[in-house]
């Protein structure tokens, strides 16, 4: 006995200078996978060993069993203080009881020699079955190998019963496997953005390198059984062989440095790894931070997750239907009912996956930005997947795609599409994880991977914008729990965006000048997106909203940790939004940007207190616009812009904007403006200026006149005369009483929509009741209303008053039911009570109608009394429309 | 050992925090939280919507310290959260029984 426990002892001094050398071995520079490679070596010559010296002392031992290495230790794979996986395999001849003992002698052996064994003893008939529950003892025999013992039962084992067992249970076995790995991952936030990552089972960990494994194994099978091709990934891809010698490079690392089988990546340990740059290959900058560190981390990561996530949609059953109904409209066919193929130039969409078609004379539609910036609009509207194959011609062509690729309005239209769709956040990952977004887009290149080191930013740089982007889509469709009630309010203010696509766009760049180190950010994005946006060939309009909230992105956050109910805090707020677009954009901004830095960031307090800000900004924004006027000499930007559109006429530029209020200038482009100013100078022939813009959705009459009683209600008249339902309006005016009315609306007969040949009949029937030369009234009676529907909300009238919001004027404020006829009932009763209107602004939301005027009467404001006589005078108008 | 809960407005939340990080005090506990006192809520009209302000936004902060702090603390709370208005807030102090460190089992101030 004393002769065995020497030997034993012997086996194990051997063992420990072999382990010893194996970690001298590494820190001077050997490869993980090395580094793996030779501990399992070194474990199977300790194992036999004790499994020799077990024969030796128990004869039986040495007939009808067989010892096998699985799971990690199976696949030669052994990280310094993993477990040592073995499987004791029994001949049905041999009593178990009877070779007990012999079996726990080696496995005691092994923990004596400090290493942590996990033994498993089955019969081959055992391992044939497919246990649901233990689903993981046959994962781990699918990577088997033999040690010692029973040669000819092995050969069983390996020829028979386990290609039997992955015969008969792939697809139960499979099944199994992707509901574990799922909920692995969701034990994990579903995200691989973790401050402290568990290198072997977070998203994109080495459990998922395994399960890759796995996954081609089975669905090769699948395949084969099924008599279909099998298209399998190249398992000698680069990126993920550099990201599976890293992750085992720094598991090795962290076992080494803890001396025990933890995974955790805790700060501390981040910090060591980057002084010592492990895993670090090529060019690195002079000192490597954590935060670099764990960003070349995140990148190796994510290639993993991508992988397994490609690997699991390969065998997940199609998405349900509804998810691709946004297909029926770009030409799917329905059969018996139910979706089938959708078909586009270049692709289809196969069971919730994109396919492109083959290459024809030599044209691979892989090649043609158009075809794939439409694959990714497809999969942003319907959330389906890019399949395995059209992955990798995208990836490849990426070249080809850059020399191809076409700037300005069609490149615009298409990434408009794909912000804008419901699954833009998973389509976007996916360009991103391509190369193909940095295609499109240089500028994101520096916020690839990019790591805010705090115990708060949960997300790095680039995972932070597409949650964002998840977010304010989010706010599309009802939610339930605590923040529910938030993101209906919000989600109303998201449906009044007229240019939603800029919200969307502006998240995408907000955050892309944390690249540079200037300490700045936000300037820094600006500069990155006014390069952006010339490239977009976006209009100076929205150039202007874009740049101008990405300025100010911060700015909403900033003013809540100020008293929001101090008037002064709104006021100095205001002046940073200067329209009320703008003002929603970065409102609803701030709400996805606080709920992207931190999944329990956004709190039912914060979404409140954020509502509080913007309805009192709103406010503001509508009781300042009578006293914030353009001087007399102005000197903005603007009025440069539009000078320069005119050269030489500076002078009288500046004299037409003296005295309109800055909200004027502020909403219209210098183009508009320029063209506004352009018909004033043809006053002379024609005093009733107009200028109309068709849209099928929403078109725009604009009226440029010198001022006059009745003006505003005359031009209500006209348009309901010919059935527009007016959306939006406003009436400004200059010091030259030059006054610009713009009413925007839509056709509630669809006149203009179906006979283009009437936009010129409109705008002249237009044009005939403002100079006088057509009645109104004639107009009116001879003309059918459009049909009145029955209200879906009833909204209460209320008519209110403001004295302070103006110095000179008072402000009214209509907010009623949204009927045809009823801006003009009330600028009709205005008028007919005197009051000329300074400015209008008017707005709806869905059935309500928000009307704000602000009103002066002989000059001045209106007293109390005329402020009683006038509402009774509007509720009673409005009472007469109704009916 | 004592515990002081001090009820403040949001925006006097960094100025607290900094005041006490100044006198030595780290460890603190910071809520969400709404309320009200003699300071009232207001209504404030959107879009013909009323939206009425009964329990204004708070923060709340709790801290334990030992009982020679305690008036150093409070002082620097009222310090840095004074503005003079009504709404200010309050602070309350109650004694402590125990403190225990959950990591390592330590026992008494030594745990704060």
């Amino acid at each position: 006995m004393q002769g065995n426990e020497s030997k034993g002892g012997g086996l194990r001094e051997v063992y420990q200078r072999k382990m010893l050398e194996i970690r001298g071995a590494f820190e001077a520079g050997a490869l993980g996978v090395a580094t793996i490679a030779a501990r399992s070596a070194a474990v199977d010559e300790l194992v036999r060993g004790f499994w020799a010296q077990g024969v030796e002392r128990d004869s039986r031992l040495g007939v009808g069993i067989t010892l096998v290495a699985v799971g990690g230790y199976g696949r030669g794979q052994l990280f310094p203080y993993s477990d040592v996986d073995l499987l004791f395999l029994l001949d049905t001849k041999v009593v178990e009881k009877d070779v007990k003992d012999a079996i726990r002698r080696i496995s005691q052996e092994m923990w004596d020699g400090g290493m942590r064994v996990s033994p498993a003893t089955r019969r081959l008939a055992e391992c044939e079955k497919f246990d649901g529950d233990n689903a993981e003892f046959t994962m781990s025999l699918m990577d088997h190998r033999y040690l010692a013992g029973d040669t000819a039962m092995y050969e069983k084992l390996a020829g028979q019963t386990v290609p039997k067992l992955l015969q008969k249970e792939h697809k139960a076995i499979l099944g199994r496997l992707v509901e574990l790995t799922g909920a692995r991952h969701a034990k994990y936030g579903d995200t691989l953005f973790h401050l402290e990552p568990n290198i072997k089972d977070c998203p994109g960990g080495l459990r998922d390198v395994h399960v890759c494994g796995w996954l081609t194994k089975l669905e090769k099978i699948a395949a084969a059984a099924q008599k279909r091709a099998f298209i399998e990934i190249a398992e000698d891809a680069k990126e993920f062989v550099q990201a599976v010698e890293f992750l085992s490079l720094v598991r090795c690392f962290l076992h080494y440095r803890n001396e025990r089988d933890d995974n955790t990546l805790a700060w501390q340990v981040q910090d060591a790894a980057a002084e010592a740059e492990v895993g670090l290959v090529g060019r690195r900058p002079k000192k490597v931070d954590a935060a670099y560190w764990m960003r070349i981390y995140f990148r190796h990561a994510r290639s993993v997750e991508r992988r397994v996530t490609q690997g699991i949609e390969q065998v997940r059953p199609a998405p349900k239907v509804s998810k691709l109904a946004g297909l029926v409209r770009s030409g799917g066919t329905k059969v018996r009912g139910r979706l089938v193929d959708a078909t586009q130039e270049g692709f289809k969409v196969e069971q919730g996956r994109v396919v492109l078609e083959d290459s024809a004379d030599g044209d691979d539609p892989a090649n043609d930005p158009d075809v794939v910036l439409r694959v990714f609009a497809t999969m942003a509207r319907t959330g389906c997947s890019l399949g395995r194959e059209a992955e990798e011609r995208v990836s490849e062509a990426l070249p080809l795609l850059s020399a191809h690729l076409e700037e300005g309005p069609a490149l615009w239209h298409h990434l408009k599409g794909i912000l804008t769709g419901e699954y833009a956040g998973r389509a976007l990952r996916t360009m991103h994880a391509l190369g193909l977004l940095e295609l499109l887009i240089p500028e994101f290149h520096g916020i690839d991977a990019l790591v805010i080191r705090d115990a708060y930013h949960r997300y790095t740089v680039d995972e932070h914008t597409f949650v964002l982007i998840d977010t304010l889509h989010g706010l599309e469709t009802p939610q339930s729990g605590g923040m529910a009630e938030w993101a209906q309010r919000f989600g109303g203010v998201l449906r009044e965006l007229p240019h939603p696509e800029l919200l969307y766009l502006l998240a995408l760049l907000h955050d892309t000048g944390k690249g540079r180190e200037t300490g700045n950010h936000a300037l820094e994005s600006v500069r990155m997106a006014k390069s952006v946006l010339g490239r977009l060939e976006l209009d100076s309009y929205e150039s202007g909203l874009v740049l101008g909230s990405i300025e100010q992105h911060l700015e909403m956050s900033a003013a809540l940790r100020r008293d929001i109910f101090d008037a002064e805090t709104v006021r100095a707020f205001a002046g940073k939004v200067p329209t009320p677009e703008a003002l929603k954009m970065l409102t609803l901004f701030t709400y996805a940007d606080i709920n992207a830095v931190h999944p329990d960031a956004l709190t039912p307090w914060k979404a409140e207190n954020l509502w509080r800000l913007y309805i009192a900004t709103a406010n503001y924004l509508d009781r300042s616009v009578d006293d914030e006027r353009v001087g007399a000499r102005a000197e903005s930007e603007l009025v440069h812009r539009v000078s320069a559109l005119l050269p030489g006429q500076k002078a009288e530029v500046v004299k037409y904007l003296e005295g309109f209020p800055e909200r004027y200038v502020r909403t219209r482009t210098p183009e508009q403006i320029r063209q506004h100013f352009k018909m004033t100078t043809q006053f002379a022939a024609d005093p009733v200026q107009l200028e109309f813009r068709y849209a099928p959705g929403v078109s725009e009459l604009t009226l440029v006149t010198p001022d006059r009683a009745v003006l505003f209600a005359t031009m209500a008249g006209a348009l309901a005369a010919w059935g527009m339902n007016i959306v939006t309006a406003d009436a400004f005016s200059n010091r030259q009483g030059v006054v610009v009315d713009t009413f925007r609306f839509m056709d509630s007969f669809k006149t203009l929509e179906m006979n283009a040949s009437e936009h010129g009949a409109f705008v002249a029937s237009v044009h005939d009741v403002m100079t006088g030369n057509v009645s109104l009234e004639k107009l009116l009676s001879g003309r059918r209303r459009a049909r009145r529907k029955a209200p879906k909300v009833l909204v209460e009238t209320r008519v209110d008053f403001d004295d302070a919001a103006s110095s000179h004027s008072t402000l009214v404020e209509v907010i009623a039911q949204d009927v045809s006829g009823l801006l003009r009932a009330l600028s009709l009763t205005l008028a007919a009570q005197g009051c000329n209107i300074e400015v209008a602004l008017v707005d709806t939301e869905g059935e309500t109608a928000i009307d704000v005027f602000y009103v002066r009467r002989d000059g001045a404001k209106l007293d109390k009394e005329e402020q009683r006589v006038l509402k009774q005078a509007l509720l009673e108008a409005m009472d007469e429309n109704a009916r | 050992m004592q515990k002081i809960e001090a009820v403040i407005q949001p925006s006097k939340l960094d100025a607290v925090k900094d005041a006490l990080v100044e006198i030595g005090v780290e460890g603190m506990t910071i809520l969400e939280a709404r309320g009200h006192g003699r300071q009232k809520g207001h209504t404030e009209f959107y879009r013909g919507r009323e939206y009425s302000v009964d329990l204004l936004p708070k923060v709340k902060l709790e801290l334990v310290v030992k009982d020679e702090m305690v008036e150093q603390a409070v002082h620097a709370i009222i310090t840095a959260a004074r503005t003079g208005k009504i709404g200010d807030g309050k602070i309350f102090v109650s004694k402590i029984d125990e403190a225990i460190r959950i990591r390592n089992d330590e026992r008494g101030e030594i745990a704060l």
